[in-house]
């Protein structure tokens, strides 16, 4: 299992009060700033669930 | 640093100092209105955002104070009238604490260097090398060549060669008798045999006194969380430790199958935690009961809710009214 990002809740990376911060916080390189748009690369997930617990629009679902 | 004020028929102010504050949330479970959030510890503490763990909301903050007294880091001051609150006679205090018996100190460092607050300073004076050795050392400067090999090998740093304003020819040899331990490197490695040491050191050993080592230590109470640290490491049993609970921290996933500790992916129990008592081993999170002060921040940090913290009693004494006795023994469970 992965996760996967609500767009309408995310706003990607320039509207993030965090400035990206799932990206940051991710050390496994499974989300990845592509031009300002966050991408989920699936096969780096260790679903540590990192990113769903500390982000700040609540963008971020396991599934 | 956020600070609240109102004047009323007392001066009442709260403020809430940052560089005392763990993390931990006890803070804002107690607060009765709500006033007290707690900010995203982890990617605050990985310096990813910039913020206080705090938030005080001045609109429903009712200045009763009851935050001040919950806080076991004193990360909360409250003052009424000037005075700090925590001075009063009918207010609670926390009776934890960590002492140091100077007596006791040998000055070794060990508990500076693993204090994960940086609470204790020690300046310690040491004895002058030449003090704890006897020798001569003897120099012929025309045999000298200017090579340098004594300077560059000289384990203790101890010798100079003055050479002339050619910089070629040495014209002297300088030997520092207060670096100088009588070792003879120099004297084997000239190849001019331009010096000679004679080491009495041992010959002497009798009337070479015993190193005393004077000093300071100094413990920052402000900042001093009571992990123990500095008790476990001390080996003089110098340090008394007393810590603000007694009670067990533990991870669920050890009895509850389908929960998983991430460990080496996720760490960040590790990056809260104020006490350095996390290490992952194995890709598990390990917490050392010796050195955790079961404030909780952890538990709040793991994004897989494996942890639990539970207190069984603490050191806050003195809570008068049953009104506070029930809402401050909630940080126990009570």
């Amino acid at each position: 299992m992965t996760v996967s990002i609500n767009s309408e809740k995310c706003g990607n990376i320039a509207n993030c009060p965090g400035e990206g911060l799932c990206i940051k916080l991710c050390e496994q390189g499974a989300l990845i700033d592509d031009n300002g748009n966050l991408i989920v690369v699936d096969e780096n997930c260790d679903d540590c669930d990192l990113c769903i617990a500390n982000c700040p629009n609540q963008a971020i679902t396991k599934g | 640093m956020v600070s609240i004020i109102r004047k009323g028929v007392e001066n009442r102010k709260l403020v809430h100092k940052n560089e005392r504050c763990v993390g931990c949330g006890i803070c804002s479970e107690t607060c009765p209105t709500s006033a007290l959030n707690l900010g995203p510890v982890l990617p605050i503490a990985r310096g990813l955002l910039e913020m206080d763990y705090i938030k005080i909301n001045d609109k429903n903050c009712v200045l009763c104070g009851l935050c001040s007294f919950a806080c076991p880091f004193e990360a909360i001051v409250f003052n009424i009238n000037g005075d700090e609150a925590k001075d009063f006679q009918n207010y609670p205090n926390w009776d934890d604490g960590t002492q140091i018996d100077k007596n006791e100190c040998i000055f070794c460092g060990k508990c500076e260097n693993n204090c994960p607050r940086d609470a204790i300073i020690i300046n310690r004076q040491l004895p002058d090398v030449k003090d704890l050795v006897r020798g001569e050392a003897k120099t012929e400067n025309d045999k000298c060549i200017n090579c340098k090999i004594c300077e560059e090998m000289c384990p203790s740093d101890a010798i100079t060669i003055e050479t002339d304003v050619t910089n070629i020819n040495a014209t002297e040899i300088l030997i520092d008798e207060n670096k100088c331990i009588y070792c003879k490197i120099c004297q084997r490695a000239c190849p001019e045999n331009a010096i000679k040491i004679f080491c009495t050191t041992c010959m002497n050993s009798d009337d070479i006194p015993k190193v005393e080592i004077t000093g300071d230590i100094f413990l920052d109470e402000d900042i001093c969380i009571n992990c123990s640290w500095c008790e476990h490491v001390c080996p003089t049993n110098a340090v008394t430790t007393v810590k603000p609970f007694e009670g067990e921290i533990f991870r669920r996933d050890d009895v509850e199958e389908d929960l998983i500790c991430k460990g080496d992916s996720c760490h960040a129990c590790l990056d809260v935690c104020p006490c350095n008592a996390v290490e992952i081993i194995n890709n598990k999170s390990s917490i050392n009961p010796d050195f955790c002060v079961l404030c909780g921040a952890c538990q709040k940090a793991c994004p897989q809710n494996i942890l639990e913290v539970k207190r069984t009693s603490m050191k806050l004494n003195n809570i008068k009214s049953e009104a506070w006795q029930n809402i401050l023994g909630s940080i126990i469970g009570k």
